[in-house]
């Protein structure tokens, strides 16, 4: 997890999702060509060059009360989700309750 | 922006000036003083006798040597954060410990949700933004006086 | 139990209102999350990795059956049919959801409940021994100071922007089970020439610079508490540091300057400000202690009867207390099964559990810092008839003090700061070690297991602490030995190098191998020989590769 907050500057790797909590229920959202959804596999793969931009979209839809602790999600060399912080995220608990 | 006290808006009878004006300025009276300047000009307070307002910040800290809040109509704490909390043991002391009966005020990052505090920690008025001023007002509704302090 | 008066209710009310106020100016945009952030801290709502999570405050760790039924309402209703009982004697609800909230704390207010202050910088909700009112040696009951202390720190006008969490702990017994030498101030009644008052600690803590408490009152009379709280808070607000988030706890400030400097200026705040108003008189005092009077309890068997089976014999060894009343007894209920996260009750047995205490043990239930529940008077001879209704809802695990009945926190299971899971660490000590008599071989024994340097799960404190690290993307733990929060409390010694995940439980065998090793008479707990051969041994054995 990448704080907002450091902005692009602090991001190491190459590619990145978009992601953050929804606002009114917390779920965890990835940026789609559809929008804010919920499905991983949906989300849009980001390129280091092009990551200003959607800083600017994370901030104008916070600012729109869509989401709230948006982040980029570093992903490694074969497309996967790189930090098990992130992983846990994406997919859930990882016990069963 | 404006001041507000706890019931409605209140003209403000200080003017706050920049350095080049003030320095040309013969009479401070009813002057909005940083720290700075209120030290500098002390001597001159004290022996014309004027009322002057002293403005601080959050992070300041304020010692008082006899006789100094005399000339001091008004206080403004300055919050350069909303999170720091230093000023509300501020307000207390000057109440408390100094007996201060001026004006205190508060300015800066404050929410309005902190109003209800800063009015029971010894704060009189805020300066806030015009168009914030129903919410202010408005929260204060929340407050039926009932507290755990006394 | 307490039970709150008009003004209580009015408080509490007004409270729901200005935060469901607040939540709508979040939704509306009117409040930005920076701003709303302190706000629904200060209102126990947090956001973690998954959702929200709702922390709602249990004053002292004493719960009503009918308020434990509500929390299964809420649960159901709201979240996922589960709540998880917290270390500081709280419950937190992991999967609110924002607009819902205030509904919530609506719902909580119909059985005198609220979130207020469970989070944020500003005084939390004070924490108390377990045991309070139970035991013969207790000097005063707590819980009636923490009731005082509570009413006096909520919505404190100049204390809810404090630079750091600021945590209370009271006990009224020389063996202290409430860890009040880890919390900012702890608080111990004495007896000082047959008048009693409380012995003052101040500065204890855990996280990233752990901290033992220091003393700095013998002797503090009754009527003199809440002027003397005051001015410890009014010097921390003052001159607590406030330009970095690692150093703003009390025990940062009280280091810097030293026991002797920080007294003074208390003292100082004490002289200066003391308000005859926050004197405590007899009355108000008596008043309050009105509400923690016993139930009226009955003559009956002076023993537990030994029914034949051992299930229920190892249970009652080790779950069941002596009462200060020779014919009840204590239950521990513990919720370190094997098949929850430590802590962690579902809605069914928050019912079923209600309607226990309703039964057996005049509708009061308490909870732990080490996060089980307490059913604090079931007469003697029904001990073994609770046994098989706690059987049938799994709340029957015979563990408490052992080695299974881990304290440990949420982890990056569900915590956005977590640099390793811990849960999944508890669950596997849990099935390692679910053997009774292997465990009670192994004899008392504390494991502590926290996700991150922040301590939540008080690894610190450990006899065996286990701290989840991030070692470049991989879990790794680090084991600390020694640690104890008890009233002869000591901060743990890192034994060396971290584990990976897959070689931990070996590093917790061989811990114990050393430990029973070396103990000279059956019964000596690990703590004894941990001081008396030192680290060193552990050492040799850990790391040795041959
Ligand atoms: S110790 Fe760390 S991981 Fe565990 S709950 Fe506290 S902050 Fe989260």
């Amino acid at each position: 997890m990448i704080n907002i907050a450091n902005m692009a500057k602090k991001l190491e790797g190459h590619t990145f999702l978009l992601s953050a909590n929804d606002l009114k229920t917390g779920k965890v959202l990835f940026y789609t060509s559809n929008g804010w959804l919920p499905e991983l596999n949906k989300a849009i793969k980001i390129e280091k060059k092009s990551i200003e931009k959607y800083e600017k979209l994370l901030k104008i839809d916070e600012e729109n009360c869509l989401i709230v602790s948006g982040r980029f999600v570093e992903l490694n060399d074969s497309g996967s989700i790189k930090n098990l912080r992130d992983k846990i995220r994406s997919s859930g608990l990882t016990f069963k309750i | 922006m404006i001041i507000i006290d706890k019931i409605s808006e209140r003209k403000n009878e200080f003017i706050e000036l920049p350095d080049e004006k003030l320095s040309k300025k013969t009479s401070l009276e009813n002057c909005l003083l940083n720290l700075f300047h209120w030290k500098e000009k002390k001597k001159e307070i004290h022996e014309k006798k004027i009322k002057v307002a002293l403005k601080i910040n959050s992070d300041e800290e304020l010692i008082f040597g006899e006789n100094d809040l005399r000339y001091i109509k008004m206080i403004q704490i300055n919050f350069l954060n909303f999170k720091d909390g230093r000023p509300f043991t501020l307000a207390k002391k000057l109440r408390k410990k100094f007996l201060y009966k001026g004006e205190i005020r508060a300015s800066g990052n404050i929410l309005p949700d902190q109003f209800v505090f800063l009015l029971r920690c010894g704060f009189d008025t805020v300066e806030i933004k015009e168009m914030e001023k129903d919410t202010w007002l408005e929260l204060l509704e929340f407050d039926d006086g009932l507290y755990y302090q006394p | 139990m307490y039970k709150y008066s008009e003004i209580d209710k009015k408080i509490v009310a007004n409270r729901v209102k200005q935060f469901k106020n607040q939540v709508d100016r979040r939704l509306s945009g009117k409040l930005t999350e920076d701003e709303f952030k302190p706000l629904r801290l200060m209102n126990g709502l947090y956001l973690q990795l998954h959702a929200y999570m709702l922390r709602v405050a249990i004053p002292y760790g004493e719960l009503s059956s009918k308020q434990l039924r509500q929390l299964a309402f809420i649960a159901d209703k709201y979240d996922r049919g589960y709540g998880h009982f917290t270390t500081r004697q709280n419950i937190q609800f992991n999967w609110p959801k924002l607009p819902d909230v205030p509904e919530i704390l609506e719902e909580l207010s119909k059985v005198e409940m609220h979130a207020i202050q469970t989070s944020g910088n500003c005084i939390r909700n004070i924490s108390a021994d377990h045991l309070a009112g139970l035991t013969i040696e207790e000097i005063e009951d707590p819980r009636p100071w923490c009731e005082i202390i509570r009413k006096w720190s909520t919505f404190h006008p100049e204390f809810s922007f404090l630079p750091r969490k600021f945590k209370i702990a009271v006990t009224g017994c020389s063996e202290d089970r409430a860890a009040i030498l880890v919390h900012d101030i702890g608080l111990r009644l004495i007896k000082d020439k047959g008048d009693i008052g409380f012995e003052v600690f101040v500065g204890g803590g855990q996280g990233r610079s752990p901290y033992i408490a220091k003393k700095i009152k013998n002797f503090l009379p009754k009527k003199d508490l809440l002027n003397y709280l005051e001015a410890i808070l009014t010097t921390y607000n003052q001159l607590g540091r406030r330009d970095n988030i690692y150093k703003a706890r009390i025990k940062i400030l009280l280091n810097e300057l030293g026991i002797e400097k920080f007294k003074e200026f208390v003292e100082e705040n004490f002289k200066r400000f003391s308000n005859k108003k926050l004197i405590l008189d007899k009355s108000t005092i008596k008043n309050i202690f009105k509400f923690f009077k016993l139930p009226s309890l009955k003559p009956g068997l002076e023993k537990v009867p030994e029914i034949k089976n051992s299930l229920f014999l190892e249970w009652k060894n080790q779950n069941v207390l002596p009462h200060k009343h020779p014919n009840y007894s204590i239950i521990l209920v513990s919720l370190k099964s094997n098949e929850k996260p430590p802590g962690d009750a579902s809605s069914i047995q928050m019912r079923k559990l209600a309607d226990i205490a309703d039964k057996y043990s005049f509708g009061e239930i308490r909870v732990t810092h080490e996060q089980n529940l307490v059913l604090p008077h079931v007469e003697n001879s029904r001990v073994y008839e609770i046994w098989n209704e706690l059987l049938n809802i799994n709340l029957a695990t015979p563990n408490i003090g052992l080695i299974t009945d881990t304290i440990c926190c949420p982890g990056m299971d569900y915590c956005a700061l977590a640099t390793a899971r811990s849960i999944p660490i508890s669950q596997k000590i849990t099935d390692h070690f679910k053997n009774y008599s292997h465990q009670k071989e192994i004899g008392d024994l504390k494991i502590k297991i926290s996700g991150c340097i922040n301590a939540c799960g008080h690894h610190h404190v450990g006899n065996i602490g286990i701290l989840g690290l991030d070692r470049k993307g991989k879990e790794f733990y680090q084991i600390t030995l020694g640690g104890s929060a008890k009233e002869n409390a000591s901060i743990g010694q890192i034994v060396g190098p971290s584990f990976s995940e897959k070689d931990l439980m070996g590093a917790i065998e061989k811990i114990i191998k050393v430990y029973k090793k070396n103990k000279i008479y059956e019964k000596e707990d690990f703590l004894s020989v941990f001081k008396r051969i030192g680290i060193k041994k552990f050492k040799e054995k850990l790391y040795d590769n041959n």
